[in-house]
């Protein structure tokens, strides 16, 4: 079957808070750099040795009317939506089309559950749950989606995608496929995850969490560091208004269906995320300038990856990963790469991969090690693939 | 696209009692539809997302490795993930890795990918009271873009009263297929999901507000009801369908 092409969608804002920074700027500056942001654990104790992109300047206050959503998460939400003008772009789309035409979609694996944890700790001490816990607006994936909409005042749809490390890439797929069936004129999509024990201690379980700084794609990788943040993208129906700004063409989705923890080895799924997006924007491999690669520096899922590159790019472009700076944002990981994409279209430059000394000599394609400052790409593929197989590939292109 | 054809549905409630009361037709677990090697470790949710998927496939006629799904849940793996929490908060609790992996609110829509060999995508999503209203406008939003059919899986196993005093209960799982604009012979055709204040029983308005995701309940009841005039049906608190055919 013959897939149609969907039209692309202007990004008319973005805005990221990470552990590089509260803001892009400051996540610019880090990429630029090349200089890791992970340090030690800082918010809770975990048994083993580790460290993680933690956001640790202090987060703003939930209003007392929404205080039924306060969790780390929506704090880190609700940072980034107070940072560089970005909920005035919001309040602009929202006075253009109207509160009902404007659409959210949150892409979360872990939502709230950092603070459940805190709430099971005082059920283990009390015997029942603190007064103020209230599971529907702080432990569902949905929960920070709706704190953003009653917080923005919007009324269009708002759902959260929850595909473990490929929910935000995905959620900007939901939010084209609204303003394409014109459902909606403008949708804010948000990748927002925190720091939780459930998922470092998870991880560890797994085996693949990394002791040292993280090093995607080189040889002597040693596992994943996890990271948190909250990324913010507002896409609208394109206009002459906003020609100027970058587009969302597509993005590309599959399941390997080969294994609930480890990707399929030689890449098919990543291949095909990758060859959908392509598809759907009707564009060819030779067009793309450089892949943001998922890259977690996890064994199997670097060679998957690598893997799907040559596969489908006779030539492949450059390629980095930016884990090593600032950490596996999980389940925000596809927004704030992103975000990170949308930076190198618009102020020109390659990221590096921070962490990377000697490629794995089975990565057979051109990793940046220190980003370029001589290259601007035009169109980029970003990757995010999470457990289950569940793989997606955003592209993008400069105004 | 005018509308989208609703090709098969099923639904699946364990508690023999609650499924009585249904305004439709609803069946046990059926154990048989979860490959065996996944069978021992299958938490309720999936085994409520599988049995009803698999139904729905076979109503349709439509195999499963072809569909694109969505699956929708309020709470998702919500007691592999309370049973993470406790341990968590234990001086020396210990976290099983398959247990985390398969905490995720994705777990259902992955293994199912895996047993049907389905390569195309598969998504999960929650959206609270809305999430059926919001799933079904998500299956709108795929079948406009790429044409086609898939797969819509709901579900939800109880959640611990001390999650959510008055909420979580009963366990509930069903599935549609649908496919994009006007199909001859199918059991009714949808129009776009849009907002509009619920019409709805008393006695179903309360099990709705115990169990968010029924909010399936006045849908599937007009797909098991062989009437043919237009109706509009709510499928949350703040969302609507009409439906015709």
């Amino acid at each position: 079957m013959t897939i149609p092409q969907i039209p692309p969608v202007s990004v008319t804002a973005y805005q990221c808070v990470s552990a590089a920074g509260d803001d892009v700027e400051a996540l610019y500056s880090s990429l630029i750099d090349n200089r890791s942001c992970l340090k030690l654990l800082q918010l809770f104790d975990i048994p083993f040795e580790t460290v993680v992109g933690e956001v640790t300047s202090p987060l703003p206050e939930i209003r007392p009317s929404l205080k039924a959503y306060d969790c780390r998460n929506a704090r880190l939400a609700l940072k980034a939506l107070s940072q560089g003008g970005f909920r005035a772009e919001v309040e602009r789309a929202i006075a253009r089309y109207g509160a009902a035409r404007v659409g959210l979609i949150l892409g979360t694996s872990t939502s709230g559950i950092y603070d459940s944890e805190n709430a099971y700790a005082r059920l283990r001490q009390d015997g029942v749950m603190p007064g103020d816990f209230h599971f529907l607006q702080v432990q569902t994936a949905q929960a920070t989606a709706e704190f953003l909409r009653l917080e923005l005042g919007l009324h269009g749809p708002c759902y959260a995608i929850s595909t473990a490390c490929s929910s935000s890439a995905k959620a900007l797929a939901a939010a084209q496929r609204l303003i394409a069936t014109d459902c909606c004129d403008a949708v804010l999509v948000a990748g927002v995850d925190s720091l939780c024990r459930l998922t470092l201690r998870g991880f560890n379980s797994l085996q693949l969490i990394s002791p040292q700084a993280c090093r995607p794609m080189d040889a002597e990788r040693q596992g994943i560091n996890i990271g948190e943040g909250a990324a913010l993208l507002l896409l609208e129906k394109q206009s002459s208004d906003n020609a100027g700004r970058p587009r969302l063409l597509a993005v590309g989705e599959s399941s390997d269906a080969h294994h609930m923890s480890a990707p399929h080895p030689d890449g098919v799924g990543a291949a095909t995320a990758m060859a959908q997006a392509l598809r759907l924007a009707g564009r060819q491999v030779g067009e793309v300038d450089y892949i943001n690669l998922h890259a977690t520096a996890s064994t199997l899922n670097d060679l998957s990856e690598a893997r799907a590159v040559v596969s489908l790019f006779p030539n492949p472009p450059p390629c980095s990963g930016v884990k090593g700076l600032l950490g596996h944002t999980l389940g925000a990981a596809g927004a704030v790469e992103t975000v990170v994409s949308l930076l190198a279209l618009e102020r020109g430059f390659l990221p590096g991969t921070c962490g990377l000394k000697r490629p794995d000599p089975e990565c057979l394609f051109p990793v940046v090690a220190a980003p370029n400052l001589e290259f601007s790409p035009r169109l980029i593929l970003s990757n995010a693939f999470g457990f289950g197989g569940n793989n997606a590939s955003v592209l993008l292109e400069a105004a | 696209m005018e509308c989208m054809s609703l090709l098969g549905f099923g639904a699946c409630a364990p508690d023999a009692e609650f499924r009585a009361s249904l305004p439709f037709p609803a069946f046990d677990i059926n154990r048989q539809t979860i490959p065996p090697l996944l069978r021992r470790r299958s938490s309720q949710a999936m085994q409520l997302a599988f049995s009803a998927a698999a139904a729905a496939c076979e109503h349709a006629q439509r195999s499963p490795a072809t569909l694109p799904s969505i699956f929708a849940s309020v709470a998702g793996e919500i007691k592999t993930t309370d049973l993470l929490c406790t341990e968590l908060v234990k001086p020396e609790g210990v976290m099983s890795p398959s247990a985390f992996h398969n905490s995720v609110q994705n777990t259902a829509a992955a293994y199912w990918s895996i047993a049907q060999l389905c390569t195309q995508p598969a998504s999960a999503l929650a959206a609270g009271s809305d999430t059926f209203a919001m799933a079904l406008l998500e299956v709108w939003c795929q079948l406009a873009c790429q044409g086609g059919e898939l797969l819509l899986v709901c579900y939800d196993e109880p959640w611990p009263e001390y999650l959510d005093p008055g909420c979580g209960e009963s366990a509930f799982g069903c599935a549609l297929v649908l496919a994009a604009g006007m199909v001859e012979g199918s059991i009714m055709q949808l129009g776009r999901p849009q907002t509009g204040a619920p019409t709805l029983p008393p006695a179903w308005a309360a099990l709705i507000a115990k169990m968010p995701i029924l909010a399936a309940m006045p849908l599937l009841e007009r797909a098991a009801r062989a009437e043919n005039h237009p109706q509009v049906v709510s499928v949350s608190p703040a969302w609507q369908v009409e439906v015709s055919g």
